[in-house]
């Protein structure tokens, strides 16, 4: 199972305050895909099959971006993703 | 051992022979293991950003101590409230306003244990009765069997 990845490091202040931040969560082989998909479900409000499209993504391609948002919902949404145990990190959304 | 999902929403377990209630009486305790990889796996860092980790460390990560030991608790109590004697089957009852404290814990144990016995996605996929005498096949069905009655309620929350 791949193993977490290093987030791009850059600061806030690289960044900007109001540029767009990535929520990702990382693969690992132990928490169940229902559990997965339930979690993501309540902490982001998604569609079943939302849900479940964001959890095969994290389990076949190792990572996936569930959110992306102002900094501070990002931190918030990392923080929840957290406290039900998902590998979950922060990392700036790349400009367009 | 049997469950039934009951028309209030909780969970009845009955039956449950005695090392399988042993097994339930350790989800606490292998939860809250203090080895380094558990830790690590249960408080990663959030970014590589130094100052967020710094924040992230003492203002998050006691908030998720907390609520990681209070699901502990509640598993421990409803355990506690299960009929029978050490020697027979007994009979319990997971309340549906428990549910998540259960899911909780239960994944927690399981992510502890994984970490603590280098379990990888190959081992978690593995088939076969687990044999008494080796203590990592049995560690490994215990994760099973946590990872059976998790998706159990998970199932119900759905």
């Amino acid at each position: 199972m791949p193993s977490l990845d290093s987030p791009e490091k850059e600061t806030l202040e690289e960044v900007g305050l109001d540029a767009p931040w990535n929520v990702v969560v990382h693969n690992d082989p132990v928490n169940l895909m229902s559990y997965v998909t339930l979690i993501f479900r309540r902490v982001f409000g998604y569609s079943q099959r939302k849900a479940e499209e964001h959890m095969l993504e994290v389990h076949q391609k190792g990572r996936s971006i569930v959110w992306t948002g102002e900094r501070e919902k990002a931190e918030f949404f990392v923080q929840q993703l957290h406290s039900h145990l998902l590998l979950a990190t922060l990392e700036p959304a790349p400009l367009t | 051992m049997k469950l039934q999902a009951a028309d209030d929403g909780s969970l009845i377990l009955e039956e449950i022979p005695p090392f399988l209630f042993h097994l339930l009486g350790e989800i606490a305790g292998r939860a809250a293991s203090k080895h380094p990889r558990v830790e690590t796996r249960f408080f990663p860092d959030p970014a590589s950003d130094e100052e967020l980790i710094k924040d992230w460390k003492s203002l998050v990560q006691p908030e998720l101590h907390a609520i990681f030991q209070s699901a502990r608790e509640i598993v421990q109590a409803d355990l506690r409230g299960a009929s029978g004697s050490k020697e027979s089957l007994r009979n319990m009852r997971i309340p549906q306003s428990h549910g998540d404290a259960w899911i909780s814990a239960l994944n927690q144990a399981r992510l502890a244990i994984a970490e603590e016995s280098g379990f990888d996605e190959k081992d978690m996929v593995a088939e076969g009765e687990p044999d008494p005498e080796d203590p990592r096949s049995m560690t490994l069905f215990q994760l099973g069997f946590y990872g059976f009655l998790l998706e159990c309620l998970v199932r119900m929350q759905e």
